[in-house]
């Protein structure tokens, strides 16, 4: 485990180097920043936007960078070629692997820190420190993002940058729609609509899952045992992704 | 004694369906204890994929390998061998030492030899002046020479080096050859891939010509070129590799 550990330390540092990442974090900042511009409303309307806005910006920008870090984590070693020397190392595959993890979720979570801290500080401005919902929502939104990472690191072992950039923005959409899909495919007579969707709702992620952010915006409270269960929920769907991933690097030619 | 044995390994790349290429075929040779050991042959002749085979970083479609008596795959017996890329691609953002100590720490070294072996070494390859440089500054044969460094990091008992010389100037292919054979006098055994006959002729004790996949020729240089009638080692691998495509247009 230290060696990879020592690997996603240098993933992390490589990933620091990466422009794209300062971009993606100015826009994130600009659109949570952006959502105080709704000072026409109430102030407890205004209260609810901010919420609303930077929830959704730290969940959507994040998943951005998790897609981002991930889609090149293991591309760019190829690629570069630095993955011989690294295989010639005392190193199993899987050590390399769990590395490239760590490193992104490193790198997930000072961006992730960075954005909170933004929205908390807004908050402060605003007069109303954050409650534990708020916590809560940001936990939940944290695990999603892991998970997103995930699974593009688990695809890279395997298909090219740019299949993987397509399926893990498709997953990304279909992850958040399964839910309501599912409640469809219970209504619809199509028997093909039905058992797709029903596969789909099975094996693709549910998101929706991790998204409380609807219900503490309007002061809905949400408990621990919900936030418990969804997060037992991510480490199984992510215990299952890492098996899938540690299976096709053990396999992979290089 | 042999430190490495190869039996039977072959190696196919299959394209699409039905096209198989033929990276080694049916390849068996030994290298000795404290030899050093040169796979000749011209661009594509199975040279870097034999390497690459011997350090699990590809799987052979069949035949064995054993190194340090463990196969390939070994954690144990890979802190044993130290490898040099061909044509190295570092983290180009580290400087020298960050680099030889990220290794290292690959292969568990406690920190207080890692930084007395980085000092030694980047003396070694005359790179100690340059150790605040971050790697993205390094010409290509500063790039090979701390390459070596990174490979030597774990004093290794067993080099395997791809084309080493490539990239530097003739000062430092001559200090690169003189390396090797202090290396060679410190005991360790050195497998070496290049198409540098002139490198290989001065350095090995035997050597090896490797042609589309296959080995044509390997033992000692001089018998070899009694056994094939040849001048020289450049007659030699010429002759056999002219014989081997005959050979292959006849068929």
């Amino acid at each position: 485990m230290k060696k990879a550990w020592l690997i996603g330390l240098n993933t992390f540092k490589e990933s620091l180097r990466k422009k794209t990442l300062y971009i993606l974090l100015v826009v994130a900042f600009v659109v949570i920043g952006a959502s105080k511009a709704f000072s026409f409303l109430t102030a407890e309307e205004e209260l609810k936007m901010i919420k609303d806005v930077s929830f959704s910006g730290i969940e959507f920008f994040g998943a951005l960078i998790a897609i981002f870090i991930s889609l090149t984590a293991i591309s760019n070693e190829i690629e570069k070629r630095t993955i011989y020397t690294l295989f010639s190392k005392p190193i199993t595959r899987q050590n390399f692997f769990i590395g490239k993890l760590f490193g992104t979720i490193l790198i997930l979570l000072l961006n992730f820190i960075l954005m909170s801290l933004f929205f908390i500080g807004l908050l402060i401005f605003k007069k109303s420190p954050p409650d534990i919902q708020v916590f809560k929502t940001l936990l939940l939104i944290f695990i999603e993002l892991i998970l997103i990472g995930s699974i593009t690191l688990t695809v890279a072992t395997f298909a090219s940058d740019a299949f993987n950039v397509i399926f893990s923005f498709f997953l990304y959409i279909v992850g958040h729609l399964t839910s309501y899909g599912n409640q469809l495919a219970d209504r619809t007579e199509n028997l093909i609509l039905k058992g797709l969707w029903k596969v789909l709702y099975t094996v693709v992620p549910n998101y929706e899952n991790f998204n409380i952010r609807d219900k503490v915006v309007v002061g809905i409270d949400v408990s621990w045992q919900y936030v418990f269960k969804t997060g037992i929920y991510g480490i199984l769907y992510l215990a299952v992704i890492l098996l899938i991933g540690s299976y096709f690097i053990q396999k992979r030619e290089i | 004694m042999s430190v490495i044995e190869i039996k039977e390994l072959t190696k196919y790349y299959y394209i699409g369906r039905n096209k198989v290429v033929i990276g080694l075929e049916n390849v068996s040779f030994n290298v000795e204890e404290g030899e050093i050991y040169g796979i000749l042959g011209p661009n594509g002749s199975g040279k870097t994929t034999c390497l690459k085979l011997l350090l699990g970083i590809l799987y052979p479609t069949s035949g064995e390998i054993s190194i340090l008596g463990k196969n390939q795959f070994d954690i144990e017996m890979k802190k044993n061998v130290g490898f040099l890329p061909e044509n190295p691609y570092y983290y180009d953002y580290l400087t020298g030492p960050e680099l030889l100590k990220f290794y290292g720490k690959l292969f568990e070294i406690p920190d207080k030899i890692i930084n007395k072996r980085i000092e030694k070494l980047l003396f070694l390859v005359k790179l100690h002046e340059v150790k605040k440089l971050a790697l993205k500054h390094y010409s290509k044969g500063m790039l090979e020479r701390i390459g070596l460094a990174a490979s030597l990091i774990n004093d290794p008992k067993i080099l395997i080096l791809d084309e080493p010389t490539t990239g530097l100037d003739p000062i430092g292919c001559i200090e690169t050859r003189d390396l090797l054979i202090q290396l060679k006098k410190e005991g360790k055994t050195i497998l070496l891939s290049s198409h540098f006959l002139s490198e290989v002729e001065r350095v090995c004790d035997r050597i090896t010509i490797f042609h589309r996949g296959y080995l044509l020729a390997t033992g000692k240089l001089d018998e070899l070129i009694q056994k094939y009638k040849a001048e020289g080692l450049e007659d030699l691998f010429v002759k056999t590799i002219q014989e081997f495509d005959q050979k292959g247009e006849k068929k």
